[in-house]
């Protein structure tokens, strides 16, 4: 879908019975269907669908002159299907060596673990994430609440960010060399990559981070605690001991009226003497003023004096919020089935007047591009 | 597949990249270039407020560690020692790269900066909004020097916009576009949102897939651009279904823990195993799954239950079907445990910790995942490798310089030198006034 956002036309070739993320839900349907599953729809935006049966012997020949006029053939799924249809692909790209073959499966195309079976929350716990994120542990240490996985298909979005890495690098390497080549992706190692300093802290220091509360995992447990405004949202808030942040909540908490230490000599002296207390000082301030006010004046404020604080939104806070709507974060998208528009997250970034992320197709029904991609393939 | 006539080669061949980027998200983007072969300049300061602040965080090579050691020599906790070069997460974030010290608050460095831009087709900053503007080196300014460059910016927000002018880091923007909230056990439990930055890392993926892009429309018509990447934006594109359901159904999003409420799927967690914090996930798909597994483990009593037969059945039950299978995998060695359910086809994993991955992973060893780099000061360390294989162009982390992260100003002899052309008297007069 990036590279569909990006201005490319992609062509998704799905059997009979429908591509298998047409079952994934949730869906506008009371019941599960293949043409309501929201998770299929945002993640196939602009793209076309042709119904053809890539192990059907048959449709070779389409599948043929598909291949000799594309840019890209991406492959993802399970072990054992990919590699199954890899063959064909690979004597395609013989008679048209500018094709990429990209191949995105959950442990990559060799190694001890090609085939072991995944899920999301699986490549999650192998790969790492799930072992830095979650709750503080008691005040011995010990755990009580399991590993978390954050919500939403990550595995699978870093699996898809580095498989667009990868395949624009291959696109470049063509401009020079004219030559194709072939891709071996693994959600697995891409999960891997996404964990910050937890290896370097394993590698360098031997050590291994703790998963805390809504911060950052560390190899002890660190003083901060999430927030709550007076209108009972969580906020994410910090003070740290740099001077720049202390003179910003003392301004905070001059305006709201509340006394503090912050900046007097006394302090100065407890934080030299005991930095421990002063974070707890500091942190016991923070909830003081955080309480004080509700979320979205707390957010103002503290903006306006140069702190770096947020609410914890739920992701719908932001449709009417107008930054993304100045910026064109959403594109509105037609679903004539529906009778309606609906807005979708589409861009990362903006060229300072509109979004460089293009989208203004609704995911395709099954098969509703399959004449007009079969009328081309016969042309040849 | 290839005909074998060439023997491949960098896909960004020739690409100059001046990275003004510090911290995370810009690193993280331009390091991707250089895997594939861009010459990345970095252009740092030397005064404390200027410099990168994970140079000097922790964790900090060894205090044994020289130039010709490195981890084969033992890990112990380090010290920084006084060196801005001694930061082991600096040097896994910025492989493959150029490092040159330049004072842009001094007029000769912006010249000189703009000397470097003339010969680039990159140009990556992630200050704050503003300030390359105050400097004159903005991207109206810098492509009257070069038309071609491509710009890019990364802030929290993004430059356009109702609140250009917030302060924001990775884990605010998580928290403002949604992602914190996502993540964690239902309500009235606080969300657990994530153990790190992770968009300072997302933000930069899409960058190196944007400037890549870029990159080849530059070559192919000789335009440039610019790009205002915004990390909160990002974090929308990855909030999954939640604002497009919430539209059709008016509900509030609400967590789910590890369950997965949009597929039939039941038990679906992390199970705890012996041993200290050690954890399984656990994943069942189907009802074939659920027998297998119920007769891996031996045909308890509880796991017969006719509640738990059907998915709709253990959907319903799951806290108890979860404190059941619990009792059971509490007694079970993880790795064990997660090969006796591969071999029956159900997908299990061990919740790996850094030292699991980086000391055990069967499968992270044989790809070569981890990459051995010299540095120039803390000797050889293994480096996080890029996640495909390319047959033609490979990624190599280790980039033009081979090396892992470079030590403050290493490169700028090459690139004052080298590349812009000054000579060793013209050098030392513009070190002598603080300018390189």
């Amino acid at each position: 879908m990036l590279l569909a956002g990006l201005g490319a036309e992609v062509i998704k070739l799905e059997p009979r019975e429908g591509s298998p993320s047409r079952g994934i839900g949730p869906f506008a349907s009371t019941a599960p269907d293949k043409e309501q599953s929201i998770f299929f729809w945002r993640y196939n935006l602009n793209k076309k669908s042709a119904v053809l049966d890539v192990d059907d012997p048959d449709a070779q020949p389409t599948l043929a002159a598909l291949a000799s006029k594309a840019d890209i053939v991406l492959l993802s799924g399970e072990f054992e299907t990919v590699e199954r249809r890899l063959p064909l692909w690979c004597k395609l790209a013989e008679e048209n060596p500018r094709l990429i073959v990209c191949t995105i499966t959950p442990f990559g195309l060799d190694g001890p673990y090609r085939a072991l079976k995944a899920t999301d929350l699986v490549q999650m716990a192998l790969g790492g994430i799930m072992a830095v994120c979650g709750y503080d542990p008691d005040k011995d240490g010990a755990y009580d609440t399991p590993p978390i996985a954050p919500a939403m298909w990550h595995s699978y979005h870093l699996g898809g960010e580095y498989a667009a890495v990868a395949m624009m690098a291959a696109i470049n390497f063509r401009e020079l060399s004219g030559e194709g080549q072939f891709i071996d992706v693994s959600v697995h190692e891409a999960v891997n990559t996404c964990t910050e300093v937890a290896i370097p802290s394993y590698v360098y220091a031997g050590q291994v981070v703790m998963r805390q509360t809504a911060r950052h995992a560390a190899p002890s447990v660190t003083h901060a605690r999430l927030t709550v405004s007076a209108d009972g949202v969580f906020m994410l808030a910090s003070l740290s001991p740099f001077e720049r942040e202390q003179r910003a909540v003392a301004e905070l908490a001059d305006q709201v009226g509340i006394g503090h230490v912050l900046g007097t000599p006394e302090f100065a002296q407890l934080e030299k003497e005991d930095r421990v207390a002063a974070a707890i000082y500091r942190q016991d301030l923070l909830e003081e003023i955080i309480a004080s006010l509700p979320a979205d004046e707390i957010f103002k404020r503290a903006q306006a004096v140069g702190l770096a604080w947020s609410p914890i939104r739920r992701p719908e806070d932001n449709l009417d919020d107008p930054h993304f709507a100045a910026r064109g974060s959403f594109a509105t998208i037609r679903h004539p089935e529906l009778g309606r528009d609906l807005r979708y997250p589409s861009t990362v970034a903006s060229d300072g007047h509109a979004p460089h992320f293009s989208y203004t197709r609704r995911a395709p029904r099954l098969g509703e591009h399959t004449d007009e991609v079969l009328k081309r393939a016969a042309i040849r | 597949m290839s005909n074998g006539e060439s023997k491949g080669g960098r896909a960004l061949e020739g690409v100059r990249i001046i990275d003004l980027t510090w911290l995370q998200v810009g690193p993280q983007a331009t390091r991707l270039l250089a895997t594939f072969g861009a010459q990345v300049i970095r252009v740092e300061w030397r005064e404390r407020k200027a410099i990168d602040f994970i140079r000097y965080t922790p964790p900090f090579a060894p205090d044994h560690a020289t130039a010709d050691g490195g981890r084969s020599q033992g890990v112990t906790r380090g010290h920084a020692n006084g060196s801005y070069n001694r930061a082991g997460y600096f040097n896994n974030t910025n492989p493959g790269k150029y490092g040159i010290t330049l004072n842009l608050n001094h007029p000769k460095g912006r010249d000189l900066l703009r000397r470097l831009v003339r010969d680039a087709n990159v140009i990556c900053e992630n200050f704050s909004p503003g300030q390359m503007d105050k400097w004159g080196l903005g991207y109206e300014e810098l492509r009257k020097l070069n038309p071609r460059i491509i710009y890019i910016q990364t802030t929290g927000v993004g430059k356009a916009g109702v609140y250009k002018d917030y302060v924001s880091y990775g884990p605010t923007a998580q928290a403002f576009s949604g992602l914190t909230f996502l993540s964690g056990l239902p309500q009235p439990r606080p969300p657990a949102g994530w153990g790190y930055s992770y968009l300072d890392h997302s933000p930069g993926y899409f960058g190196a897939i944007m400037l890549m892009a870029a990159i080849r429309r530059q070559r192919l018509s000789a335009t440039g651009c610019y790009i205002d990447l915004s990390q909160s934006e990002t974090g929308l594109m990855l909030s999954g279904t939640s604002i497009i359901e919430h539209q059709l159904t008016g509900k509030p999003t609400e967590r789910y823990g590890n369950r997965m409420p949009f597929l039939d799927w039941s038990p679906h967690g992390a199970y705890r195993c012996a041993g200290n914090d050690n954890w399984i996930a656990i994943s069942i798909q189907s009802d074939e799954q659920w027998r297998a597994l119920i007769e891996e483990i031996g045909s308890p009593a509880w796991a017969l239950d006719a509640r738990f037969a059907s998915a709709a059945g253990r959907k319903q039950h799951e806290d108890d079907l979860d404190a059941k299978l619990t009792s059971f995998t509490t007694g079970c060695e993880r790795y064990d445990l997660m090969n006796r359910l591969q071999a029956r086809g159900i997908p299990a994993g061990v919740v790996q910790k850094a030292s699991d991955r980086f000391d055990r992973d069967p499968q992270l060893k044989a790809r070569g995942y981890y990459v051995d780099l010299p540095h120039s000061e803390i000797g050889t360390w293994p480096i996080e490798g890029f996640p495909a294989k390319l047959s033609r162009s490979p990624a190599n982390v280790g980039g033009p310089t081979g090396r892992a992260a470079p030590k403050l100003g290493e490169d700028n002899e090459f690139v004052f030198g080298k590349l812009v052309g000054l000579s060793a008297a013209e050098m030392a007069a513009l070190s002598d006034e603080g300018v390189i």
